[in-house]
């Protein structure tokens, strides 16, 4: 495959941070690349690069072919954005937000009908075209504005947490849209989210930690260097049980989080069997799953995603 | 080109969208014509008449104050409708228009000509007000002046879009423009003439660029031809610079260098917010 987007050596520097310390990668066309990391990882700072919006300090970044130092308009005409906070124009109707998105990107004259016919459709917005965009809620806002990145038949999409402050009804319809959209157009997504659930339809993820990245592959790849089964339980007397554990089980690794005591082990079908009649204290919860993105960011960064939230 | 347009009608499409905005802009004029044309006209005839020979003829001061009201409503509509940009910054509108491969010169000048037509716009509705204050211009007069006007209109635009590409929070902007807008006003000989200012004053009515227009307006409107000069003089109709009078044509090309290099000014700080 072809690659869309390619990074080399990308570095951005304020007067006393390194933001960004020379990161490479690339996004093949076609794929959804999921872009994670803690809150002031450098994650905007590298979107921002990429779209054209904040100067390198060195390093290049080649869209479609274009440069991005040297090509802007070029890179601007093959991308869409869909931007973390509203950027909609909420006194114009739908349709008229589209339409000047068609003129700011040149679409032909006699295509545009069309294509905000299509883009409406894809979205389900075909009905409420002439309603004043402040009458949406956050839901149908969001979905116009993904309707509107489209509209230039851009060949990378940029989802910016397209689904923060949404409730999880609303998140999950969106998440149809946008693989309905990937399955009929053949768009490249570049994504980012808080919701690690949800960045699981990535074709690759890579993970951004404290201006570098620390992890890139498939999600399932990336679980699978974890490895194994996670145990989480929960007993009647935790502190009593994990002595128990320490004294008894030499194969897993312990962590404890709040009430809840997590096991991880090689497999768990011959260790369970085994492990509950070593321990003697009750066990009130018991749950047995594979590892999660949360787990894979957990171990390579070391917290949880949201943990340097400010709420 | 088709940026500038599409910026130009967005900005028109939501000026005559927000009807508060639309009459609420009316009543400052109107406020400054009563104060101005009904109460000040009184005295300052007067006092002029006092300075003017027998004979002279007759200064009628609502005459002259009209078309620098209209100046006026020209220069606060175009410096408060460029807030427009701080307004799409706030919006995250102007992010949708940054990412997009318009060039940065377009979105200044879209940016510039929508706030340009509407302060236009503003004026000519004033224009309702002439047989109210029983003042008679020749039609043909009236239609000549509002390509000085929008012209006149540009020029302040791209000042107030200088400024709002700069500053961030509509909060400051009004409160830097207001700074600005004032002086801009009482110096430019809109409301009285400017002829005998202390040469520190006069420096900056000749910087400013309201004196131009107002100048302009006034010779386009007033029926200057069948004036004597000494209510000429009155009027402040002879504008100097450098001891030469000077025509329509010079002070047009003043007010066309100013309105390029402020739009030139403001496309380079477009430039600079998203490098």
């Amino acid at each position: 495959m072809e690659s869309i987007i390619s990074v080399h050596n990308l570095t951005k520097s304020y007067k006393n941070v390194e933001a960004v310390k020379g990161i490479n990668f690339e996004v093949e066309e076609g794929e959804i690349f999921g872009f994670l990391g803690p809150n002031g990882a450098g994650k905007s700072t590298t979107i921002n690069m990429i779209c054209t919006m904040l100067k390198p300090t060195s390093g290049n970044i080649v869209i479609n072919g274009y440069d991005v130092s040297k090509d802007k308009d070029a890179v601007r005409g093959s991308i869409g954005i869909i931007f973390q906070e509203n950027t909609l124009d909420e006194k114009l109707t739908a349709h008229e937000n589209l339409m000047l998105h068609c003129r700011f990107y040149n679409v032909p004259k006699d295509k545009r009908e069309e294509r905000i016919q299509e883009v409406l459709e894809i979205v389900d917005l075909v009905e409420e075209k002439s309603q004043r965009v402040e009458t949406f809620s956050g839901g149908m806002k969001r979905r116009l504005e993904i309707a509107r990145g489209l509209l230039h038949y851009p060949k990378v999409l940029f989802l910016d947490e397209p689904t923060v402050g949404l409730d999880p009804q609303t998140r999950a319809h969106l998440w149809e849209y946008i693989l309905r959209l990937k399955e009929k157009e053949g768009i490249t997504m570049f994504l980012t989210t808080h919701y690690l659930d949800e960045a699981e339809i990535s074709d690759r993820v890579a993970i951004m930690d404290q201006g570098d990245i620390i992890a890139i592959d498939s999600p399932t790849a990336l679980k699978d260097q974890l490895g194994g089964d996670i145990i989480e339980l929960s007993t009647e007397d935790n502190e009593q049980a994990l002595k128990e554990i320490h004294e008894k089980v030499k194969e897993a690794e312990v962590t404890v989080d709040e009430d809840t005591i997590h096991l991880k082990v090689a497999s768990s079908d011959a260790f369970i069997s085994s492990f509950i009649k070593t321990l003697n204290i009750p066990i009130t919860r018991l749950n047995i799953r594979k590892p999660t993105l949360n787990d894979v960011f957990l171990a390579f960064t070391g917290r949880k995603i949201g943990e340097t939230v400010k709420e | 080109m088709e940026g500038i347009i599409a910026i130009w009608q967005r900005d028109l499409l939501k000026f005559f969208r927000d009807k508060a905005r639309l009459f609420g802009s009316f009543t400052m004029p109107i406020l400054f014509l009563l104060i101005f044309g009904g109460g000040m006209s009184g005295s300052m005839e007067t006092m002029m008449a006092g300075s003017m020979p027998e004979g002279a003829g007759e200064f009628n001061y609502v005459e002259f104050v009209f078309p620098g009201i209209v100046a006026m409503t020209l220069l606060m509509t175009s410096i408060f409708s460029a807030m427009s940009v701080i307004e799409d910054k706030d919006f995250g509108y102007m992010k949708e228009i940054m990412v997009s491969p318009i060039s940065r010169v377009s979105i200044a000048v879209g940016k510039m000509l929508g706030s340009a037509t509407i302060a236009t716009i503003q004026g000519i509705m004033l224009f309702l007000l002439i047989p109210l204050l029983g003042l008679s211009y020749d039609i043909m007069a009236l239609i000549q002046v509002i390509p000085f006007m929008f012209l006149l209109g540009c020029a302040l635009s791209s000042l107030g879009l200088l400024f709002s590409s700069l500053i961030n929070s509509t909060q400051g902007f009004q409160l830097t423009v207001q700074i600005l807008v004032m002086p801009m006003i009482f110096l430019s000989g809109a409301l009285f003439p400017v002829s005998n200012m202390p040469a520190w004053m006069d420096f900056i009515v000749k910087i400013n660029p309201v004196t131009y227009g107002v100048d302009v307006m006034k010779k386009v409107m007033v029926d200057i031809e069948n004036m004597s000069s000494t209510v000429m003089d009155a009027m402040g109709l002879n504008l100097t610079l450098f001891g030469r009078q000077l025509t329509i044509f010079e002070e047009v090309i003043f007010i066309v260098i100013f309105a390029f290099i402020l739009v030139f000014l403001a496309t380079v700080s477009f430039k600079r917010a998203n490098a």
